[in-house]
């Protein structure tokens, strides 16, 4: 991907359902991997499975947009590769830190892009509930802090 | 078999918003900026309601400090959340250079247990503000104020 952010980029509704594919892209993988962390949370998947539903939620939501504007919209991977062995609740709970980090990423590059200010409430709605579970798992996987200044901007 | 996306797009950083987003108001302030360039053309209004958003978030500072010094147990549990509220309000400036600025809350905390609760509401209602004013900039600046407000609402949970 080209970089398009750098002050130079035109913004118009490419760019913007582009920005809404690659978060439609980041749910796909949070419901995938949300089945991970939930299998791994034998005592408890309760909070897995309402992170999980909301994410289907958002991609079911977004989908939807993208057809309605003729867009295709980008479907699941058959797999992805996880980026750590999840062999406990910890390793879990990191692992949906990872999840909802990607998905605010993916919301603070189509609050970036769009055009639209319907598309900035959706996805500042989008980026504040990433980081409201995101900070649940941080606690759960002991990671400090626990909140982030930032959320979906990196750290450079 | 794909890796799950990595919380940094390709091509976009932290300093890149922020070149972009000065950029921006520095053409503005110019009045220089660049034809079809859509993150360039910042209005008036964009730029004020940026600046206001600096005050909203030196509000915030000035809570954080104030709750502090009604509950000194209270200060040393938010010392993290704080410190954010301020890199915060750093950025803030930075995307808004030359922005003059009144904290627009000069309300006092209650002493004791009720600052915290006090607190909280000044977070919550500042990640309001900053979503509200997202949704009104565009480009880089939006991406800040939307980030910032996310963070903040992050922060309102750990205040219950």
């Amino acid at each position: 991907m080209a970089d398009d952010t750098a002050g130079t980029g035109e913004l118009d509704t490419g760019t913007e359902n582009a920005a809404l594919n690659e978060a439609l892209a980041a749910s796909h993988a949070a419901v995938w991997g949300y089945g991970v962390v939930g299998a791994a949370l034998d005592a408890d998947p309760t909070p897995a499975a309402a992170s999980e539903e909301a994410h289907r939620d958002l991609r079911d939501r977004v989908t939807a947009l993208l057809v309605e504007r003729t867009t295709e919209p980008v479907g699941p991977k058959g797999g992805y590769a996880v980026p750590f062995p999840v062999l406990s609740a910890v390793d879990a709970a990191a692992l949906a830190v990872v999840l909802e980090n990607g998905v605010a990423a993916a919301w603070v590059r189509v609050l970036d892009q769009s055009m639209e200010r319907s598309t900035r409430e959706l996805a500042v709605a989008a980026l504040g509930d990433a980081e409201v579970r995101a900070v649940g798992w941080r606690t759960a996987a002991g990671q400090t802090p626990v909140t982030t200044a930032f959320p979906g901007l990196p750290a450079d | 078999m794909p890796p799950i996306p990595p919380s940094r797009p390709p091509g976009f950083s932290r300093r890149t918003l922020l070149v972009a987003s000065a950029a921006g108001l520095a053409l503005l302030s110019a009045a220089c900026t660049s034809p079809g360039d859509e993150r360039e053309q910042v209005t008036s209004e964009q730029a004020d309601e940026l600046a206001g958003q600096v005050a909203v978030q030196e509000s915030l500072v000035a809570a954080f400090a104030a709750a502090g010094a009604a509950d000194a147990g209270l200060a040393a549990a938010v010392a993290e959340l704080a410190a954010q509220a301020g890199e915060q309000l750093d950025r803030l400036r930075a995307a808004a250079p030359g922005s003059s600025t009144v904290p627009t809350s000069s309300a006092a905390p209650p002493a004791g247990a009720g600052a915290r609760t006090w607190l909280r509401a000044q977070v919550a209602s500042t990640a309001a503000s900053h979503a509200a004013a997202c949704l009104e900039q565009s480009g880089a600046r939006a991406a800040l104020l939307g980030s910032i407000a996310a963070g903040l609402r992050g922060q309102d949970g750990r205040l219950t």
